[in-house]
């Protein structure tokens, strides 16, 4: 068997977004090839995408191996948890949480922070959940919690992801001091962007 | 001939302002750096410094982030050459002889060699985009949508077939590219596609947040998966004087790697990398010291490391002249144009020439300065090889957060810029290129817009695209290039000359 599982997954992921996007390109005109409509190119584009995708998977068939990497049972289970944890903490963030977590994207911003937290119990999902945790801090703490407190936020939870940093708070203490005074310099009194520095209560 | 001196002239007064002066040195600087420090390149760090272009003239900006593409391929060869590390992709080539050369005690006649043989290909370079920019825009102007959109069909095939591993898949991430760049609102009916409902995706999808998601955060993700393996180097290095020797040996090694860096580097979908690998290859196969490759001969960096940096810059014909970005570097300067207000296209050379001319003229001053920074300069270059990556990624983070946050000043591009970082971790691990889809995605709406007029030109017939000769040449190339693909020889020798 010279099966290509990278392949198959691309193709298969390919296909997907074809079918998906030609199945809500419905909504919209198509129009004639004189006078294209809002759906014209799009499905153009999709069956395009859906053709290569199934010819990505027929190929696949025989050009590998090339085995994916494997998912451990952990990886697995805390994905399954992530997704759950994160759209149950949206819904509970959006309504019964208060104001804050019911405007803009924010309920939203901390179901996915809850999600990727809970993703980096699994090794696998650790370098990932963190790093995308560290950006959904910063998203949630900008607007109110203003540049410097966003700032250690992110700085702090993206250093979890290195181990190194672990051992070693000191470190991460100093160049999270550096780093806010080096982006308070940069963006506010250089480029001065329109941001709180300190909290808006 | 005169009227090019004139406008070169003008050029040279809008680049030696100030203000021009100073960024053409920042971005020389960052490019330098970045090129030194393994695991960020061009594209992230350009997609990084977007936001803050955005209150700085046109020109300025671009001048900036023009100057850290090229300064990258100068930064580039300084590790390769030193510590047989790659800054760059494209200076992987160089490691093969410039370390050896390294090794033999002669690293500083190797760095001087990539950095003479980048400023005589840099500056030839520049000349070629200042003469060919109003020869190719008063030919450009001639060009019907239905030109255009062969000719973007052609440069997405190009960049497709040309991008490392499968020429399917990446023909797939091209598409899927495409597909994205459909999110918003259609241009000539006001309809919302896509969308969902999120008023924040009736303008598209931040092209920011998935240059930034899919090449800076996913980088980093994938960067800190491998266990840092960085050898702080004992190597001296050494005269930076050449021998007479090496100076005959090396000159005709520069001037074919200009030639070929060049003509590679205006291709679409060529860029830096394909040239010095292609110079490579050609040094190997013509040079007089072809005997001496694998001991560290000079040949192996003077010709690479000119193609490279010749690449660099006539990349920039096909942005400044037809608007078609021929790598993802340049998809992100047409990014950054557009984000000031400027379609590029051919009446940019026109409509504003500050921009045109001094943005040639930078370059060359940018590769005079980028000589000073990078030879006497060498050992502080060196020494921020020891900065660790635990000390850099949360740096990078955090500058692109606040970076996407200020472009909108709204959080929901933070959101999006997460969602394109796990998309690029999900594509690196299913070998899918991200280049061609981010080129796909900025040519996407530009041939949407082109395909419609032409139909509607052509009243719906779509013989057009064949019946107009440079439309119809567009178009035999392309199938050519991907009839070339399906040859199992042709495809083979791509995938050496990538692999290095």
């Amino acid at each position: 068997m010279k099966i290509n599982e990278k392949d198959i997954a691309s193709g298969i992921l390919l296909v997907l977004v074809a079918v998906v996007g030609a199945y809500l390109n419905m909504d919209h005109a198509l129009g004639s090839a004189r006078r294209m409509g809002p759906g014209y190119m799009p499905l153009l584009v999709f069956v395009i995408l859906g053709s290569i995708g199934v010819l990505v998977v027929l190929i696949a068939l025989f050009n590998g191996p090339d085995p994916m990497e494997k998912w451990t049972g952990v990886d697995t289970k805390s994905l399954i948890a992530a997704v759950v944890g994160g759209l149950i903490a949206w819904q509970i963030a959006s309504r019964f949480f208060g104001e804050f977590f019911t405007s803009g994207y924010n309920g939203m911003g901390f179901g996915l922070l809850v999600g990727f937290l809970i993703m980096c119990w699994a090794e696998g999902w650790r370098l990932m959940g963190f790093v995308c945790a560290s950006l959904c801090v910063f998203a949630l703490l900008l607007e109110k919690g203003g540049l410097v407190l966003a700032t250690v936020g992110t700085v702090v939870v993206a250093s979890m992801a290195d181990t190194q940093h672990v051992k070693k708070p000191l470190g991460v203490a100093g160049m999270t001091i550096f780093l806010v005074a080096l982006c308070w310099w940069i963006f506010i009194k250089q480029l001065d962007i329109r941001v709180a520095v300190w909290p808006q209560f | 001939m005169e009227l090019l001196l004139q406008n070169l002239g003008h050029g040279f007064v809008v680049a030696f302002s100030f203000t021009n002066l100073l960024f053409a040195l920042i971005g020389a600087l960052i490019g330098t750096a970045i090129g030194v420090l393994p695991g960020i390149g061009p594209v992230a760090t350009i997609s990084l410094l977007l936001p803050i272009t955005f209150g700085q003239p046109a020109t300025t900006a671009i001048i900036m982030l023009a100057g850290i593409y090229y300064g990258a391929q100068y930064g580039g060869s300084t590790t390769a050459i030193l510590l047989n590390l790659p800054g760059e992709i494209s200076s992987v080539v160089t490691t093969l002889e410039g370390y050896k050369m390294a090794r033999n005690g002669r690293a500083g006649a190797a760095l001087a060699t990539s950095a003479l043989g980048s400023f005589f290909a840099g500056t030839v370079a520049t000349v070629l985009v200042a003469a060919s920019g109003p020869l190719l825009t008063s030919v450009a102007l001639s060009f019907g949508p239905a030109d255009y959109f062969s000719l973007m069909l052609l440069g997405l095939i190009i960049s497709a077939v040309l991008a490392q591993g499968s020429v399917l898949k990446s023909v797939a991430m091209v598409v899927l590219g495409v597909a994205l760049g459909l999110v918003g609102t259609d241009v000539q009916t006001g309809q919302q596609r896509f969308t969902f409902g999120v008023p924040e995706l009736s303008d598209g999808i931040g092209f920011v947040s998935v240059a930034m998601g899919m090449f800076g955060i996913a980088e980093i993700i994938l960067n800190l998966e491998k266990p840092e393996a960085r050898e702080v180097l004992s190597a001296k290095v050494g005269s930076l004087w050449l021998t007479r020797e090496e100076f005959k040996r090396a000159t005709p090694a520069v001037l074919r790697g200009t030639v070929l860096g060049s003509v590679l580097g205006i291709l679409p979908g060529g860029g830096a990398a394909l040239a010095a690998f292609g110079a490579y290859m050609l040094e190997r196969k013509v040079s007089k010291g072809r005997h001496l490759f694998g001991t560290g001969a000079i040949e192996g960096v003077a010709g690479p490391e000119a193609a490279n940096n010749a690449a660099a810059q006539t990349s920039f014909i096909p942005l400044l002249t037809l608007g078609i970005p021929a790598n993802a570097v340049m998809a992100l300067m047409v990014g950054a144009l557009i984000i000031q207000g400027i379609q590029p296209g051919p009446r940019m050379v026109e409509a504003q020439p500050d921009l045109f001319w001094g943005l040639i003229a930078s370059m060359w001053i940018g590769n005079v300065m980028l000589l000073v920074i990078n030879l006497p300069m060498i050992g502080m270059w060196v020494k921020l090889l020891q900065v660790p990556y635990k000390y850099l990624y949360p740096s990078i983070l955090i500058f692109c957060c606040i970076g996407v946050y200020s472009l909108n000043n709204n959080v929901f591009d933070v959101y999006q810029t997460v969602v394109f970082a796990i998309f690029g971790v999900i594509c690196n691990k299913l070998k899918m290129e991200p280049a061609p889809l981010l080129i796909g995605f900025v040519l996407g709406p530009m041939m949407e817009e082109h395909l419609r007029r032409a139909m509607l030109l052509s009243r719906g017939d779509p013989t057009v695209f064949i019946e107009r000769p440079i439309s119809a040449s567009m178009l035999a190339i392309g199938a050519v290039v991907l009839g070339a693909m399906l040859l199992p020889n042709l495809r083979k020798g791509k995938d050496a000359a990538m692999s290095g």
